[in-house]
């Protein structure tokens, strides 16, 4: 037996939430994999279940008067990959993630709730310093993404909360860098990720930043790390490069083939940055 | 009028795509029940008690105590070791122990859930190298060979090898591999008309009917076996349908109703059978030129916990074990080595692409090591016409390796390439060469198959009647295309179904490549026959397999020629590896092969597209790991199989080289396109990366570990 609500609207669905704690399933490409029982067989939730992707109110992209790019819950990587207003970051994620048909049934707001290091949109939304919005009848509150994700398959979503946003902020860069490793070239599920993100200002660097997915039990930034290369000038990135690798290897802690996820994570780092001290034309760094 | 070399769209096709085909998944019947396995879940151990739940009104439990009394509980394969049932003990994860049987599949798996198997675990021996140092004990009587033998020619490989400048010693590796057919294992057992009747997604309708007779004292004839359209199958359907069947029959024995099982995708993956892994010794003696004077090898296979059809395989892999290469001594050792792990069993290339690996590997590495280019020096070893075989055979067929070597170093500028790519530059190119021996080994065709096939005429119609199954690889084609050619009448003007055991006669297993070659050199006498009498209303020709003159064999010592003819073939692959990722990018494929002459081009251009590609997983992405006898993946998102986005545009070729006893000079083809890709791979990026590999499949993470 499966208890299943289907809200029309987000109102509607709150009032479940807060009444039976039903858990919001959309697109189901977690939540049906996770709780299939095989074939001919209907799958068992241990839990009441809200189908929530009638609810038009939380699809959708807008962009904000202050620059932000505001991602509603249903949005799927689809309209994601094909919408010019989002960061090449996160559109390059959301282009990548498993096949066609997975693309247009998953939804941003599943892929940061179910909170897998190997989810494909945390990674450059936490590099970006995304915030994640969370409605419940009570309002609205809004934290870091990187707050929000607590480990591997953990999130701070409270009993009575749906997701319903995401906020990019308008981030400026010079460079930007994105490697998703996956099992193969397409429908793949990520090996190891990494997005870096470089402002150069007159021979310094203004903002850096690097993410690593699939390199721990939740997607890794190191803000101390990052502070190493932070106000560097490019002619001392060699010199401080064996101290930031050393700082980000500490941070990241692989499980399972950590020597290559490590070695990697370094070689793509140095990579980024060795090329970002040659002060090449502004962009992304292939 | 259907022209034997028209290019022509396979008959299953549109059916196929448009998704019209009927599965076994599809059928339904009145009064349908389902069942579910109930298996081990330790790899090693004595069943100390079993307690079931109470089963509902209509639900059964059946097992090994429902074999009635006298009747052996076993599944006939080519061994007869495999047990229908675990019974006492469990050897792998996955034996089946019981099943399950009622009118709704969630209360089946209810149940299954809520019985409690109470085993006094061993410790199981997993790898070869667990069986070599017999971790927990011997698995049989004595130790943990199922199976051995050993292969000599020229001189004693020990006094050679005393004589030898130099011996290179080294030990190749491959994995597990899942045959990941789309349509996942399925049959259903019912009574018709009073008799035993299965609905089967198969290879081999009457080995199945063979295999489960015994289980209730019958003989295979009371049983009848209709195939269902099959969705691929890849070996993974030859003796693999009799795991489902046997229990099958046992249940329906007692139930009496039609009794269902489909194996969802996770059951298919974890419990059924995979390709052997293999360890592969090499100590090979050079002169001081660099000449091979001879080698000793040693072939391990884990054949996991039943011998089943692993002797077969195992003696495939040792007869070509020198690829294609005429060494004047060797001497070939195989073990098919006893686990607990689920047993391995036919896989398209069925124990020769594990050894054709070996061999290409090193004969890379020593040419690598002696400075010179691989291929130069592979082909200063080619075997040639009238060359003795480590069987102490001949190879019969005139050899065009020479010629396809050119044709595909011509396309992909092999020797510009070879030359230019330095070792470590990132990129890399290599090629590999590799055969296939055409259907059963040995004496099989004439001694345990002796195939039948029927035609028959009715007014203007003909009705073609064997064994031999469709199953992707476009046989119903074929077999339509070759009679139609004979004939000169349309494809349209000849049926010819999934075959029924009680309708057709035996033509033996669809397998060993054996299916043009053989049946379809039958269609084709029975057809020219035919050709005499179109005058006549009805007629009906049966013709029996004769075996050609010139091929003596004695299965007693392995001598002589362990196969018919041979295919060959020679394959380049050009990769480029990304230095901080080793992702590892195929820039081209290139191929040719001898495969007699093409029936079609199209379901040819199918095979090698497909066999290609199906290696390159194997060597590079295809990863299954056992762990304490239990498979680590579980569905086809951690079991990655490659996609089309993988791999580029293949250029192909083919080389006439008509075979004087097959349908319009055709041999086999559909195993030898998967046998030597791999190597061609592994080779180009070992010259990419400037490292040395010596196992498959190497996945980016494996790759850091040689680099």
């Amino acid at each position: 037996m499966v208890e299943c609500y289907t809200p029309k609207s987000l109102d509607e669905a709150l009032a479940i939430r807060r009444r039976t704690g039903a858990r919001p399933l959309a697109g189901g490409t977690d939540l049906m994999v996770q709780y299939k029982q095989g074939v001919g067989i209907t799958p068992v939730f241990p839990f009441p279940v809200m189908i929530i992707s009638g609810i038009d109110e939380l699809k959708g992209i807008e962009t904000c008067e202050d620059g932000s790019v505001l991602i509603k819950a249903l949005t799927t990587p689809s309209q994601i990959a094909s919408c010019e207003a989002v960061p090449y970051l996160v559109r390059a994620a959301a282009g990548r993630m498993g096949a066609v048909a997975l693309r247009n049934s998953a939804t941003i707001g599943g892929n940061i709730g179910n909170a897998s290091p190997k989810g494909d949109l945390p990674q450059p939304l936490i590099l970006l310093d995304a915030t994640v919005i969370l409605r419940s009848q009570d309002g609205e509150r809004e934290l870091l993404l990187d707050d929000f994700i607590l480990g591997s398959k953990k999130t701070d979503l409270h009993d009575d909360e749906i997701i319903y946003a995401v906020r990019i902020p308008k981030v400026e860069y010079s460079y930007i860098y994105y490697r998703k490793i996956g099992t193969r070239r397409a429908n793949a599920i990520s090996k190891l990720s990494l997005s870096a993100l470089a402002l150069v200002q007159d021979g310094r660097i203004i903002d850096f930043r690097a993410s690593s997915g699939a390199a721990g039990p939740k997607v890794i930034r190191s803000h101390e790390a990052e502070a190493l290369v932070v106000g560097q000038r490019l002619e001392d990135i060699q010199a401080i490069l064996p101290g930031f690798l050393a700082a980000w290897d500490a941070a990241i802690s692989p499980h399972a083939m950590p020597q290559y996820r490590r070695n990697t994570t370094r070689r793509m780092l140095e990579h980024f940055l060795t090329t970002v001290a040659t002060a090449p034309q502004e962009g992304v760094i292939e | 009028m259907t022209r034997i070399d028209d290019k022509i769209r396979r008959v299953d096709a549109l059916e196929k795509a448009r998704g019209e085909a009927k599965y076994l998944a599809d059928l339904s019947f009145d009064d349908m029940l389902y069942a579910r396995f109930v298996r081990s879940t330790v790899a090693r151990g004595r069943i100390v008690s079993v307690e079931l739940p109470d089963l509902p009104e209509g639900y059964w439990y059946i097992s090994a105590k429902d074999i009635p009394e006298g009747c052996a509980n076993s599944l006939v394969m080519i061994a007869g070791d495999w047990r229908c049932f675990a019974d006492g003990d469990v050897r792998y994860v996955g034996e089946t122990i019981g099943v399950l049987v009622g009118r709704s599949r969630a209360v089946l798996k209810a149940l299954e859930e809520a019985i409690t198997v109470t085993y006094e675990e061993g410790e199981p021996a997993v790898s070869i190298d667990d069986a070599l140092a017999l971790k927990g004990g011997p698995i049989l009587e004595k130790d943990d060979i199922h199976c051995s033998l050993v292969s000599e020619k020229g001189e004693d490989v020990e006094e050679v090898l005393a004589r030898a400048e130099t011996i290179v010693e080294e030990t190749v590796e491959t994995g597990f591999q899942e045959h990941v057919h789309l349509e996942t294992n399925s049959a259903l057992c019912c009574i018709e008309d009073g008799r035993y009747t299965f609905y089967i997604s198969c290879q081999c309708p009457f080995y199945v009917r063979k295999s489960v007779a015994g289980l209730l004292g019958l003989k295979p004839q009371d049983i009848r076996v209709k195939q269902t359209t099959t969705g691929g199958a890849f070996g993974g359907k030859e003796h693999f349908p009799d795991v489902l069947a046997g229990p099958l029959l046992v249940a329906e024995s007692v139930v009496r109703k039609p009794i269902k099982l489909v194996f969802d995708r996770e059951e298919d993956m974890l419990y059924s059978v995979k390709r052997h892994p293999s360890k592969v010794t090499f100590r090979t003696g050079l002169d001081k030129d660099g000449r091979i004077m001879g080698s000793d090898i040693n072939v391990y296979y884990n054949c996991g916990a039943y011998l089943s059809s692993s002797y077969v395989v195992l003696q495939r892999g040792v007869f070509h074990a020198n690829g294609v290469y005429n060494f004047p001594s060797t001497r070939i050792h195989g073990y098919g080595m006893a686990t607990n792990t689920f047993p391995s069993d036919a896989f398209r290339g069925f124990g020769a692409p594990q050894t054709l690996f070996a061999i290409e590997t090193h004969m890379d590495h020593i040419a690598h090591r002696l400075g010179v280019d691989p291929v130069e020096y592979k082909r200063s070893c080619f075997l040639c016409q009238g060359d003795e075989t480590v069987t102490q055979g001949h190879i019969v067929e005139k050899v065009v390796l020479e010629e396809m070597l050119e044709q595909v170093a011509a396309k992909s500028d092999y020797w510009r390439k070879s030359k230019e790519y330095g070792r470590g530059s990132g990129k890399g190119i290599g090629m590999s060469f590799y055969n296939h021996g055409g259907a059963f080994t040995g004496n099989g065709e004439q001694a345990i198959i002796k195939a039948h096939l029927k035609l028959v005429k009715d007014g203007g119609h003909f009705t073609i009647l064997c064994g031999q199954t469709e199953m992707g690889q476009g046989f119903r084609t074929i077999l339509r295309k070759i009679v139609a050619s004979v004939l000169e009448v349309d494809l349209d003007d000849i049926t010819y179904d999934n075959p029924d055991t009680d309708l057709v006669p035996d033509s033996g297993p669809t397998a060993a490549s054996r299916s043009t070659m053989i049946v379809g050199r039958l269609a084709e006498e029975a057809a020219t026959k035919m050709k005499e009498r179109l005058g006549e209303d009805h007629v009906e020709i049966e013709t029996e397999y004769s075996h050609p003159e010139g091929h003596p064999w004695d299965q007693s010592t392995f001598k002589g020629d362990a196969y018919l003819g041979y295919g060959w073939g020679c394959a380049c692959v050009e990769v480029e590896v990304d230095p901080i990722t080793n992702e590892v990018k195929v820039v081209g494929i290139w191929s040719s092969h001898d495969i007699g002459r093409a029936i079609d081009e199209l379901i040819v251009h199918g095979q090698v597209n497909g066999g290609i590609i199906q290696s390159l997983g194997y060597a590079s992405m295809e990863k299954m790991e056992n762990r304490g006898g239990h498979f680590r993946q579980t569905s086809m998102s951690d079991y990655v199989i490659p996609t089309s986005m993988d791999f580029p545009r293949q250029e192909w070729g083919l080389v006439d080289n008509p075979y004087e006893w097959g349908p319009y000079g055709a041999k086999g083809m559909g195993e030898l396109v998967f046998n030597g890709a791999d190597a061609a791979y592994i080779d180009a990026v070992e010259r990419a990366m400037d490292v040395t590999i010596n196992k498959i499949p190497m996945p980016v993470e494996d790759l850091e570990a040689v680099r």
